[in-house]
């Protein structure tokens, strides 16, 4: 007898969304705007799935969506038991008057993790963003590329049961980059759950297992990342085509 | 067995996640102290010697050149004054928590009273070092620290119960509408002259002393007055009725976060 397929870790049913945009008495533009009509896919444990779309797809608001930041106007989104879905966001949040290692335990905090729990990641979060002696000084005083190490440090102790990744991130200088997607590549090798979102076919065909293609707020199509990649490449070049056809007959 | 999500925003998790975010309250207030402090060159030093300079001004024109008074005036003053100052501007920085950081609350799952308590609390640590100096003037002025000071922290915990039920639902109603801000600081100024800060509540006439004291920050001031120049147990009753405000107040807000936290960043992100 063949075993059942497995129960999907978060299933997303028919998810839409409006922003609605602040009114004002002398406001003639369009307060509402559907950034996602009716999407549907399923996640489960262990997958690395990509979602992929072009630019105003509505890729980021179902991220946000999925991090339980937004509530759907329409739709739901279901799971099997309570999950922490985290973004990642590198340094979103820090105080610039608090140190390295204040800001981490902050960080975490924010990420959804304990104090307790962030305090003892410290001496990783120092080691993994090479930080030395400027992980005790104020995080005001670093360059931007320091900060973001700090950030990805942090994002990869906070273990998340759902990591959603919008974009693979290019994080300081060369070394630190290679260092950090060797680290993401873990995640994407291991038994992590893991989101991600882009525009190019070829990163989510690489980096997942399984892909969900979005257009203009709709599912287009959910299955095995190499069709679903493909689809998407040829309907993306078909539209280049047409637009330079309609550029040249113009 | 899948289960609807529901969007953390009920308000049984919106009192439940206070255990588990009071500790980047904590941490944000520590930074906004710490961010102050390090804009001038004096830094800590200028939390105790801003409210100093207020209290050596007031002596200066009330006591010596105008002599209208005497040090019992400045101490009446500076009393009013300086509570006046805790509330206006605790409420007026905390109601900015929810607008003035939607960029981090659009990449964290957060309560949304996070933010309008940081404000409140980077506040209340500024206003403590303040107290201090207040005593001090107090006791200079000829009203020294009695058995009545026992009070102070029944008052003082009044006054922060009030100040952050009206926070809370303000905070909302400025992510959604901006113009509450303008409208509340309109209020605050006109309030101020009503609250008692300039008068006692004495002498208010009795057909107007029943409004006077609907407004819960003129029963506070009366409050601070009582405990600390006049020696006496405060009008628990006006305590009372500020409690009161604040927790209904408060509660509103909550109920407000629950039912918007899922909805307002959609909102106002636009």
């Amino acid at each position: 007898m063949a075993n059942p397929p497995p129960a999907p870790l978060l299933s997303v049913r028919h998810v839409g969304l409006c922003y609605r945009y602040q009114k004002s008495v002398f406001a003639r533009h369009k307060s509402r705007i559907m950034a996602l009509h009716d999407v549907t896919f399923d996640l489960f444990e262990g997958e690395k799935l990509g979602i992929i779309g072009r630019n105003g797809s509505g890729k980021s608001t179902l991220m946000k969506i999925l991090a339980k930041i937004f509530e759907p106007d329409g739709g739901a989104v279901v799971y099997s038991r309570p999950l922490h879905v985290q973004l990642l966001s590198l340094g979103v949040g820090f105080e610039g008057s608090l140190s390295g290692r204040e800001n981490a335990v902050l960080n975490g905090m924010l990420l959804g993790k304990s104090r307790r729990h962030m305090l003892s990641r410290l001496d990783k979060i120092k080691d993994f963003s090479e930080l030395g002696e400027f992980f005790d000084l104020p995080v005001a005083t670093y360059s931007t590329g320091m900060g973001a190490r700090l950030g990805f440090a942090v994002a990869m102790e906070t273990e998340p049961d759902v990591l959603l990744i919008d974009e693979i991130l290019g994080v300081g200088d060369a070394r630190f980059a290679a260092k950090s997607q060797a680290a993401l590549q873990e995640k994407f090798g291991g038994k992590h759950t893991v989101i991600l979102i882009s525009h190019d076919a070829a990163t989510i065909k690489k980096m997942c297992t399984r892909a969900v293609w979005i257009e203009s707020g709709r599912t287009v199509m959910e299955g095995d990342v190499g069709t679903v990649a493909d689809a998407y490449t040829k309907a993306v070049q078909a539209d280049d085509v047409r637009a330079v056809h309609e550029l040249r007959a113009d | 067995m899948l289960k609807e999500l529901t969007a953390p925003g009920g308000l049984r998790w919106q009192l439940k996640s206070w255990a588990r975010y009071r500790d980047i309250v904590w941490y944000r207030t520590l930074a906004g102290l710490k961010s102050e402090a390090r804009r001038n060159y004096l830094g800590y030093v200028w939390f105790l010697l801003e409210p100093a300079i207020t209290t050596a001004t007031m002596y200066l024109v009330y006591v010596l050149i105008f002599q209208s008074g005497g040090p019992a005036r400045v101490a009446m003053l500076l009393v009013g004054t300086i509570v006046w100052q805790w509330f206006e501007s605790s409420v007026m920085q905390g109601m900015q928590g929810i607008r003035g950081k939607l960029h981090i609350m659009l990449h964290f799952t957060l309560p949304k009273y996070i933010f309008p308590l940081v404000g409140i609390f980077t506040n209340t640590w500024k206003f403590l070092c303040v107290f201090v100096v207040l005593l001090g003037a107090c006791a200079l002025c000829g009203f020294p620290p009695t058995a009545a000071l026992s009070y102070l922290p029944l008052v003082l915990a009044a006054q922060l119960i009030f100040i952050i039920g009206l926070t809370l639902p303000l905070a909302i109603a400025v992510a959604y509408m901006n113009d509450v801000t303008t409208v509340t600081s309109a209020i605050f100024r006109l309030l101020m002259f009503l609250s008692g800060v300039f008068f006692s509540a004495s002498q208010v006439p009795d057909a107007a002393r029943f409004y006077f004291y609907l407004n819960p920050m003129a029963g506070i001031i009366e409050a601070y007055r009582s405990v600390m120049l006049e020696h006496a147990a405060p009008n628990l009753y006006a305590l009372l009725y500020a409690i009161l405000c604040g927790l209904i107040l408060g509660l509103i807000g909550l109920f407000w976060c629950a039912y918007v936290d899922g909805k307002i960043l959609k909102r106002v992100n636009g």
